[in-house]
């Protein structure tokens, strides 16, 4: 039924290696096959992600997996109150000779062939640093020491409290528009996995629990080049077009849609912005990474609908009046916008 | 000192016959009285500034006698003089014209100036009035007693059409809030029955299957069978859904397999661009031969 092309068997090589990677994070991460599926998809789509949790649900330890199991050089910050953009670019100190010395910081350190950087709590750093950070992920450029450095496999992850409001700052709308997905982890709830997330000694030392994945399993210098295939060999049918136009018009005027959310009077009113034409754009990015994951030629709304709440719901602005219930009204709205489009 | 007290004293208890000047009771006529008939008399007492009746000693209104009852006492002041309007009835049935005699009664004036009370005891005098008997002591000898009796008074006819009317007037009222009533619950007439979706994919697809065939005809045929699986769900039912749906409509569950190949034709048509190999799989005709087992399981299920 799926007619494999001949040019096709590099992605049919890489969907395995894919899953090889799954396989590999999700052995160190328990019950957290959603999120590793959307990491990977993220990696593929090219893609910063936002992680947010509560606290202790393992935020860090999917991020630090999936560094290792990319491989590429590795960076990791920790967002502070104090931090300043030029913390990040350049690190000075005073040498042995006494004399004050300026060097590349961490995100220059490894220079261009920077893989992966990892922002841990980035919404305890000052919107300062999220100002840099937003050209480093837009434009994956740099300018410092009178020169301009470019990162070309550069891949945001950055992870964030959800719980804590004391001493953060929100990240801007511009911000957030860049990361391609906000995913947010939960504790599994299945009682099997809490026992031995709880009981099995392995998950309490992360470090050693990292140690055991296999590094590098992911050539991390070609993902560009199979993203890159992904999104021409996955093709997109004109149902799909009309379906994903739908979507977007729906999201942003859900009244016009027929769409009614209980507790709220003013559809008119409660989308005020935002699903820019650049998430519409990440959306079907990801959406094709899906479809190859699940290995297919071709778009299904599934694969839309599957990467839709992560992608695009942290790109919607609500009404203020609203914008303090959105994690209840967003996924309403997410879910309603898909039992009223109709697809094909 | 104190004997001007005693003697103060003294003088406000006296009882104060003297303060009554004249009691004079009064009557609209003395005689031509019948049976049943009330009987005014108006009693008016002449006493010194101040006094007035006290309601305690007023009579009850009752029964007096065996043919005389009291039915309606009335007080009225005015200036010096106290007025005692009493209401009689006389149900004595006289055979000849005769004087009868209302006993008298006694009542109270009392003053009160804020030191003490004065109290003045009044004897209303009787007094009489003349009953006439209502027919002769022997009347005329009849044949029918009921011709003793008058006949009844011709009472007038009433017109019912104001009363037809206002009913007519409410009954429409009624019923017309009651058919918005019904119209606001979604009672029975108002009730939308469940639209069959199936059926309606069903005369769909048969009125497809009738016209040429092609593949925009194919489309149509699919998205037909697509809204009646979405209708029935009340949302967008993907094919991933699929398990879903039969677990939510058990009734279509036979048809589980034959709507999974119906799922896959469809992916492949509309998104996969491939629809003569959709046709191929899974030709309109088992699209309509499906709308109609779906609709049959629609119809079971419902009744």
């Amino acid at each position: 039924m799926n007619d494999i092309r001949r040019d096709d068997a590099m992605l049919t090589d890489w969907r395995e290696a894919a899953g090889c990677f799954e396989r590999a994070v999700g052995s160190a991460v328990l019950g957290q096959e959603r999120a590793i599926r959307l990491v990977t998809i993220a990696i593929f789509a090219r893609g910063h992600v936002l992680l947010e949790g509560d606290v202790g649900v393992g935020k860090t330890t999917l991020l630090r997996a999936v560094a290792r199991a990319m491989g590429g050089a590795y960076e990791r910050v920790e967002g502070t109150v104090d931090m300043m953009p030029s913390d990040l670019v350049y690190h000075t100190y005073l040498a042995d000779d006494g004399r004050p010395r300026v060097e590349p910081g961490p995100v220059l350190r490894a220079s261009e062939d920077l893989a992966i950087f990892f922002f841990n709590e980035i919404n305890r750093a000052r919107p300062q640093v999220h100002a840099l950070l937003l050209r480093l992920m837009a434009e994956r450029s740099l300018s410092a020491f009178n020169r301009e450095y470019r990162f070309p496999n550069l891949q945001v992850f950055a992870d964030r409290n959800r719980v804590e409001r004391e001493e953060t700052f929100e990240l801007p709308a511009a911000a957030r528009d860049r990361f391609l997905m906000e995913i947010g982890l939960e504790a599994p709830r299945d009682a099997a996995t809490r026992r031995t997330l709880v009981f099995d000694p392995r998950f309490h030392d992360t470090d050693a629990l990292i140690a055991e994945i296999a590094p590098a399993i992911l050539d991390q210098a070609a993902i560009q080049g199979i993203a890159a295939a992904i999104q021409h060999g996955i093709s997109a049918s004109p149902a799909i077009e009309t379906y994903v136009v739908a979507l977007w018009e729906a999201l942003v005027r859900p009244a016009a849609a027929g769409i009614r959310l209980p507790g709220i009077d003013d559809m008119e009113g409660l989308v005020q912005g935002g699903a820019s034409p650049r998430g519409i754009a990440f959306l079907v990015r990801a959406a094709r990474v899906r479809a190859w994951l699940e290995g297919r030629h071709w778009l299904v709304p599934e694969d839309i609908r599957a990467i839709f709440p992560e992608v695009m719901a942290h790109r919607v602005f609500l009404e203020p009046i609203h914008e303090l219930r959105r994690a209840e009204i967003v996924p309403d709205l997410c879910r309603a916008v898909f039992d009223t489009v109709p697809a094909p | 000192m104190r004997r001007l007290w005693l003697l103060l004293a003294l003088l406000a208890a006296t009882p104060a016959a003297a303060q009554v000047h004249a009691i004079e009771v009064r009557t609209p006529r003395p005689f031509g009285y019948f049976l049943g008939d009330l009987v005014q008399a108006t009693v008016e007492i002449e006493a010194e500034d101040g006094f007035v009746l006290q309601s305690a000693s007023l009579p009850r209104p009752g029964p007096l006698t065996y043919w005389l009852d009291l039915r309606a006492v009335e007080t009225e002041t005015a200036g010096p003089r106290q007025r005692l309007r009493l209401t009689y009835q006389t149900f004595y049935a006289a055979l000849d014209a005769r004087s009868l005699e209302v006993p008298g009664f006694p009542v109270t004036l009392v003053r009160d100036d804020g030191r003490g009370a004065t109290s003045a005891p009044v004897q209303v005098p009787a007094w009489s009035f003349g009953v006439s008997p209502l027919r002769e002591v022997q009347p005329p000898r009849r044949d029918d007693p009921a011709d003793y009796l008058r006949p009844d008074g011709s009472a007038p006819r009433l017109d019912p059409a104001p009363a037809r009317n206002a009913a007519l007037g409410l009954a429409v009222l009624a019923l017309a809030s009651l058919l918005w009533l019904a119209l606001d619950r979604a009672w029975w007439p108002f009730r939308q029955r469940r639209t069959r979706a199936f059926a309606l994919a069903q005369r769909q697809l048969a009125a497809l299957a009738r016209g040429p065939e092609g593949e925009a005809v194919y489309r149509d045929g699919l998205l037909a069978l697509h809204r009646g699986v979405d209708q029935m769900d009340g949302r967008r039912v993907l094919a991933d859904d699929l398990p879903g749906f039969l677990a939510r409509h058990p009734a279509f569950r036979p048809h589980g397999p034959e709507l999974a190949r119906f799922f896959a034709a469809s992916r492949l048509a509309f998104f996969g661009g491939g629809v003569a190999a959709a046709r191929a799989q899974w030709p309109l005709a088992r699209a309509a031969a499906t709308a109609r087992g779906l609709a049959a399981a629609e119809r079971e299920a419902a009744s």
